[in-house]
């Protein structure tokens, strides 16, 4: 099919797309492929409700991959790179059907006018395993047609064609897949063909560096702020500081009189000054004269109030046996407690910005975004034009966490653009990150449990009451009104997972005046913070080893609490466990199961000049197939130093309506003086890959709680730790 | 105004506010990308650089100071045909997620080096203060020990 057939403009339906998914060959596009339902089921919801056809439409036909002249692959990612290492994996995976090299697989995000973005975005640490099928079959389909190509051209059995590292030969023929590419015009899609065993693998399972390792190292990779344009001006905004704060009075006249300074802009929503460079612009801001309304100056202990179980809307997501009938009539002791978890910050340490460029009702957008075709909507109601005049490019990411998928400076950058009629740099002050962002929210949690008379645990409760941290961005309040609470994201891992009789979870639905998003590990971080505290209490106050308790509470569980089970067995061997006691030594253990990735830790922690001290941590994590163990052990480490920095440092709160945090100093995190030894384990307890990115952060805040608790004899239960609370 | 000094051993020669953070000197005039903005308050160190062999976080540094001086950058750290012991050891060590926060580490890991040949773990974490929020820090500690062997090697 060639090019010319495909760009018509009629309205695509989603169904016609998939028959007519493409693959780029040598600049010419070859439609029919089909695929297996994996694939169509990926495909599917990556382009429900894009309007993604356009690209094909308008005769830019990209897809995954595309055969270079230098006989290299380019791989558009539709998934976005931010440090997890997700662009090495699919490499991997692809590399593993085209039969080519890894080194020759070159790899960039998809951009929105350019091969296929996913409009779910990229976080919920399910981009490996959402693509392992559907990557390795398109791979595979474009090696069948490579191949087929070459038969027809050379007059052979296709079975006589082999192809090997990016060289397709029979006989004593050989050519590249480039050369092959160059000179094929008609091409013939195969049937889906069968993937390659898992014992075939070349790479998958096998450790490999990062492959934008060089340029991370040689300072050549290119994040947001690094784009340039011609004409490029520089734009900062003024933000205010208060939530939910407008402006009563304004006067900008002293800015418009700063040097380099090219324009105020003064409009109801948008205030900003631009400027030939960077610190003119930041200069001028500061000149400002601004009166803030504010609706309402919040205190802390409001937002604390605000969140409580038992207020709100409530949601029952767990209900096994009569749970909450026992605890209430129970005449044995029932255990109660509860937890806290404070907002927190993502604090990546690339500001959240744009580079903007408006003409002729064409947007050009450069940002650093885990979802750009939110980017891309976003921008095409704000500017009052269609989504595919506006093209949303996403470099590297310094950084995500969940923060690129929220609040963002897109549409002013844009705006600004418009008015100026330049390009425009916006890149946000760190002031303005920590103070107009968007938090991981305050939550409150109360478990219940009581035993029975043979020591067993009887009956369960879990109560969680949290603001909402996804629902309103997917379907706002309308979506979020009709599932009652944020059960997928806010809610995610607030089921009790052992398999007691009678177990019973609500989430408890709460409204704050803050804006409240997802954060590395969602729900999975408070959860099991609040769960497994609860867990390493029940062991404490019963005098059990806490290991040995839940290997025993494990028992007779469905095949997620048997991998649990085999996770705690391997980390009771790894943390040498069965070893004497270091005096002045305190130790504990976590575990979860973040979307089947089963993570659990043993910590050991001691208090140094009346401070804590993490010494050491050993995490086993069970995510099924290992695609890459070297970043799988990048993955744990960092979920480890993110956990020790949660559970020890961080804290936004608020004062006055004001984020009490502006810059680092306000939000400490872990530096290197919180290096723990950390030893990290891989097993492969399931036949196909799991996310990593999110799931071992869990269990590192209960573990440390645990082990204070061990320690001390004293429970902390609320984050982050101090000594003097308990 | 008019000030001169030398970036990566070229001179240059740059009609900007003296005020202006030599950051935004070297990003935005002379296009040396490596060296990255992220607090603004000398807090973070992903601006870190060297000024005359010192270490500076040139967001809080007003170009000014700069004057007359050798600036080195990330960019200037190797040369064209040895590649320097600090990014030798960060590509073993596979140091960088995300990579934002590297080129001011490992520009002030390269003077650590220099100033104690051999250092402890003790010696880093007292000495380098910089903030990375995706958890490279056992990385950073293990690749500046390789780099301190790396010299060492190298001079014998």
């Amino acid at each position: 099919m060639s090019a010319k057939a495909n760009s018509n403009k009629k309205p695509f339906s989603r169904r016609k797309f998939l028959r007519r998914t493409a693959v780029v060959l040598g600049g010419s596009i070859v439609a029919g492929y089909l695929g297996c339902s994996p694939t169509r089921r990926y495909l599917a919801q990556t382009v429900e409700g894009m309007d993604f056809p356009a690209v094909i439409s308008s005769m830019k036909p990209d897809f995954w991959f595309q055969v270079l002249s230098d006989n290299s692959i380019l791989f558009k990612s539709p998934k976005i790179e931010m440090g997890q290492n997700v662009i090495t994996g699919l490499a991997m995976l692809a590399a593993e059907e085209l039969e080519i090299p890894l080194e020759r697989i070159k790899v960039e995000h998809a951009s929105t006018g350019s091969g296929i973005i996913d409009s779910l975005g990229t976080g919920g640490s399910n981009s490996t395993l959402s693509l392992y099928i559907p990557v390795r079959e398109v791979a595979a389909t474009m090696r069948e047609m490579l191949k087929t190509a070459a038969a027809e051209q050379w007059g052979v059995a296709l079975s006589s064609v082999t192809a090997k590292d990016g060289v397709l030969s029979s006989g004593d023929k050989t050519m590249t897949y480039a050369e092959i590419a160059a000179s094929t015009t008609e091409w013939k899609t195969p049937k889906t063909p069968k993937l390659k065993p898992a014992s075939a693998f070349k790479y998958v399972g096998k450790t490999v560096k990062r492959i934008d390792l060089q340029e991370k190292v040689m300072g050549t990779a290119l994040y947001t702020i690094d784009h340039e344009r011609n004409g490029l001006l520089h734009a900062i905004t003024l933000e205010c500081p208060y939530l939910n704060g407008k402006i009563k009075s304004i006067d900008t006249s002293e800015a418009a009189k700063m040097p380099d300074v090219v324009k105020v802009i003064q409009e109801e929503d948008l205030v900003a000054v631009v400027a030939t460079n960077r610190y003119a612009a930041e200069m001028a801001v500061r000149k400002i004269k601004v009166e803030w309304d504010i609706p309402k100056a919040w205190q802390q202990k409001e937002i604390i109030e605000l969140v409580t179980v038992g207020k709100g809307k409530r949601v029952n997501v767990q209900d096994k046996g009569s749970a909450r009938s026992i605890l209430s009539n129970s005449k044995a002791k029932v255990f109660e407690q509860a937890y806290r978890t404070p907002m927190a910050a993502h604090a990546q340490m690339e500001t959240y910005g744009t580079l903007a460029h408006v003409e002729n009702n064409e947007a050009s957008i450069v940002i650093g975004t885990q979802a750009p075709g939110m980017i891309q909507g976003q921008l095409a109601s704000a500017l009052g034009i269609k989504k595919d005049k506006v093209d949303v490019q996403a470099p590297y990411l310094g950084g995500g966490f969940g923060r690129k998928m929220g609040r963002n400076n897109a549409a002013q950058a844009a705006r600004i653009s418009k008015i100026v009629g330049a390009p425009i740099k916006l890149i946000p002050t760190r002031e303005q990150e920590f103070q107009n962002s968007v938090y991981r929210p305050n939550t409150h949690h109360v478990l219940k449990a009581v035993f029975n008379e043979q020591g067993g645990l009887e009956a369960i409760s879990h109560d969680q009451a949290t603001p909402d941290m996804v629902m309103k961005d997917l379907g706002g309040n309308f979506a979020l009104s009709m599932v009652g609470a944020d059960w997928l994201s806010a809610g995610h891992g607030a089921s009790i997972l052992y398999p007691v009789k009678n177990r019973s979870t609500s989430i408890w639905n709460v409204e704050v005046p803050y804006p409240s998003g997802i954060w590395r590990s969602v729900g999975i971080f408070a959860n099991t913070f609040a769960i497994e505290s609860f867990m390493n209490e029940l062991a404490y106050h019963t005098k059990q080893d806490p290991i040995e308790m839940r290997l025993k509470l494990l028992k007779g569980g469905d095949e997620i609490n048997q991998r649990m089970s085999k996770v705690l067995e391997v980390l009771k061997d790894k943390a040498d466990w069965a070893a004497e006691r270091k005096p002045g030594v305190g130790r504990s253990v976590a575990i979860c199961n973040d979307r089947k990735t089963i993570a659990a830790a043993a910590i050991e922690v001691s208090i140094v000049d009346g401070a804590i001290k993490v010494l050491k941590v050993t995490e086993v994590v069970d995510c099924g197939i290992a695609i890459n163990p070297g970043g799988i052990h990048q993955q744990v480490e960092g979920a480890i130093m993110m956990g020790i920095s949660a559970a020890l440092y961080e804290e936004i709160t608020i004062a006055d309506g004001k984020i009490s945090a502006s810059n680092y100093h306000e939000y400490p995190l872990a530096t290197l003086n919180d290096v723990p030894e950390i030893q990290v384990v891989i097993l492969e307890n399931a036949p196909e890959p799991f996310g990593i990115g999110e799931p071992p952060l869990g269990p590192v805040a209960p573990a440390i709680a645990g082990a204070l608790l061990d320690l001390r004899g004293k429970a902390l239960r609320s984050l982050p730790f101090r000594l003097n609370e308990g | 105004m008019k000030i001169d000094f030398s970036i990566n051993k070229k001179p240059v020669s740059v009609d900007v506010d003296p005020e202006m953070p030599l950051l935004w000197v070297v990003r935005d005039e002379l296009q040396l990308k490596a060296t990255k903005f992220g607090c603004g308050r000398a807090m973070c160190g992903a601006c870190t650089l060297h000024v005359d062999g010192e270490v500076y976080r040139s967001c809080a540094l007003p170009v000014q100071y700069a004057a007359g001086k050798e600036v080195t950058t990330l960019e200037g750290l190797s040369t064209e045909t040895q590649i320097h012991p600090i990014q030798q050891a960060w590509i073993e060590e596979e140091v960088p997620q995300c990579g934002y926060c590297q080129p001011g580490f490992m520009m002030a890991a390269a003077k650590l080096i220099q100033e104690i040949p051999n250092p402890s773990d003790e010696d880093i974490k007292s000495n380098i203060s910089n903030i990375c929020r995706c958890g490279t820090h056992p990385r950073i500690i293990k690749a500046i020990k390789r780099a301190a062997a790396i010299q060492q090697a190298s001079k014998i």
